[in-house]
């Protein structure tokens, strides 16, 4: 066990990036990224637009392939099979700015979906998991609704359900937030909250700064396709170790 | 000159059996379009390769052949070019098939390309396999999308039936062409099939008209 950045102790390193590399034709959108993040730690990543960020999200979960390095989870390396690939995605739950929800399905069969065709577990024991799941996000009343009745913190409380009825390692988030109204902003950030004090392994892209010091043991820095900052979110916001972080930083705060 | 309703009244059920001719040539080579279309589509959304070359060829080839040339060439040429025999009947599905396929294959692209790529991506980052992210998160609502272009479409392979009447198959513009030539009351037959086409294609219309207005009024786009 070694020490996390901000001298809480984390687990075993569940994702390891080494020398990570996209390319969109000749741009080049991740420029040789590497990290680890530990179980059970918070990780926000933030930066300026197009550095990358979600690029180096969705190649967490093989949603983007990879041209350069490696990148492994929970021990399954990318890039990998088609079978790996599917393995990491069972492992690994994403939320995304648009929700994405499946708008022709109840709250319900949005939940039940995966955990049944990718997980094969039944339908009784998955409809317990969706009630349970509403129930933590706060909206297990809502369970018969179609998505077009919700609002859209109470889709983005879905959203995160379905990804959580996977029962992943590890939950990536692409500004969770950025879509939604400031008054339902809070009741998302509350739902992510309680997931990283139970523990949950998180990467988070997020322009909520309160979130960042207030869940996060580390927050990174993109610009240009590279990490320039890794610090723990007290010295991040205090003292700007780059060019980049400190411009970032004055327009954000 | 006076309008003998005794002609129609007489020969009711040669006017319905054409009719029923017409309704199941539809049916049948509407079945086989979907297939056909079904496979043309898929190779139509991949990206590049083979696949989608040889889907686009056949798209372009039958959208850019008159209907009644392709009866005519399928029915005649066709059995000459690789000396077997078709009846007319099959020649009749063969090509209304063909030219239904290209017409459904763009029907069921347009479907599948108008469901929201962000669902498609939502399912594969949740590890569903790729057969069932199909069944489940494109194909229902990609359907639901398409009911109205599907429906105008059947009312042109309806109203394309009437072609048939060329190579001799015994549908509904057929029959009243030999009522016609035997009884020589054109006048009386061309009348009443008219009638009987439109009994049985505006319906259809109106409901796609009124599923595509419903679409709109729900998603907006
Ligand atoms: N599919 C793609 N094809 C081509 N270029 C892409 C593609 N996806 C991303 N890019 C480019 O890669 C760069 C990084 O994009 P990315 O979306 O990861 O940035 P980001 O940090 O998430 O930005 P934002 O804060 O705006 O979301 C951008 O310059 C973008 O234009
Ligand atoms: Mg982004």
């Amino acid at each position: 066990m070694s020490e996390t950045a901000n001298g809480t102790n984390g687990g075993d390193p569940i994702i390891r990036c080494r020398g990570v590399v996209k390319r969109f034709d000749d741009f080049t959108a991740l420029d040789a990224v590497s990290t680890e993040v530990r179980t059970g730690e918070v990780v926000c990543i933030v930066g300026p637009s197009g550095g990358g960020k979600s690029t180096f999200l969705r190649m967490i979960n093989g949603l983007e392939g990879i041209d350069g390095g490696e990148i492994v989870v929970d021990g399954i390396h990318l890039p990998g099979s088609k079978k790996d690939i599917q393995r990491v995605r069972r492992e690994v739950g994403m939320v995304f700015q648009s929700f994405n929800l499946f708008m022709h399905m109840s709250v319900r069969e949005n939940l039940i979906l995966a955990p049944m065709t990718a997980r094969k577990i039944g339908r009784a024991a998955a409809d317990e998991r969706a009630e349970r799941l509403l129930e933590r996000v706060g909206i297990g009343d809502q369970i018969d609704k179609y998505p077009s009745q919700l609002s859209g913190g109470q889709q983005q409380r879905v959203a995160i359900a379905r990804a959580l009825a996977m029962e992943p390692k590890v939950m990536l988030f692409d500004e969770p937030t950025s879509a939604l109204d400031p008054e339902m902003i809070k009741e998302v950030l509350d739902v992510m909250v309680e997931l990283a004090e139970s523990g949950m392994t998180m990467l988070c892209v997020t322009h909520e700064m309160s979130f960042a010091r207030e869940a996060a043991g580390r927050v990174l820095f993109m610009a240009d396709g590279q990490i320039l900052v890794d610090a723990p979110p007290a010295r991040f916001f205090s003292e700007a170790e780059d060019e980049r972080q400190a411009s970032f930083l004055s327009k954000i705060l | 000159m006076s309008f003998d309703y005794n002609m129609i009244l007489r020969y009711y059920p040669e006017l319905l059996g054409g009719a029923w001719v017409a309704v199941w040539i539809t049916a049948l080579s509407l079945a086989c379009a979907s297939m056909i279309g079904a496979v043309v589509c898929i190779g139509k959304l991949q990206k590049h390769g083979a696949a989608n070359r040889l889907a686009t060829a056949y798209i372009d080839l039958f959208r850019s052949i008159p209907e009644i040339v392709l009866i005519i060439w399928v029915f005649y040429c066709l059995p000459l070019l690789f000396d077997i025999g078709i009846g007319r009947y099959s020649s009749a599905i063969i090509a209304l098939s063909a030219y239904g396929g290209a017409y459904m294959a763009e029907i069921f692209r347009a479907g599948v390309q108008a469901v929201p790529r962000g669902q498609v991506e939502a399912a594969n980052a949740l590890g569903i396999p790729v057969f069932h992210i199909a069944r489940r998160v494109v194909v229902p609502p990609a359907i639901r999308r398409m009911m109205p272009a599907l429906v105008n479409f059947l009312t042109e392979l309806l109203k394309a039936t009437s072609l048939l009447a060329l190579i001799g198959v015994s549908e509904l513009t057929y029959v009243a062409s030999t009522l016609g030539s035997k009884t020589f009351a054109y006048m009386e037959f061309y009348t009443a099939i008219a009638v009987l086409y439109f009994m049985i294609i505006f319906p259809l219309s109106v409901y796609a008209r009124r599923a595509e207005r419903r679409r709109l009024r729900r998603t907006g786009n």
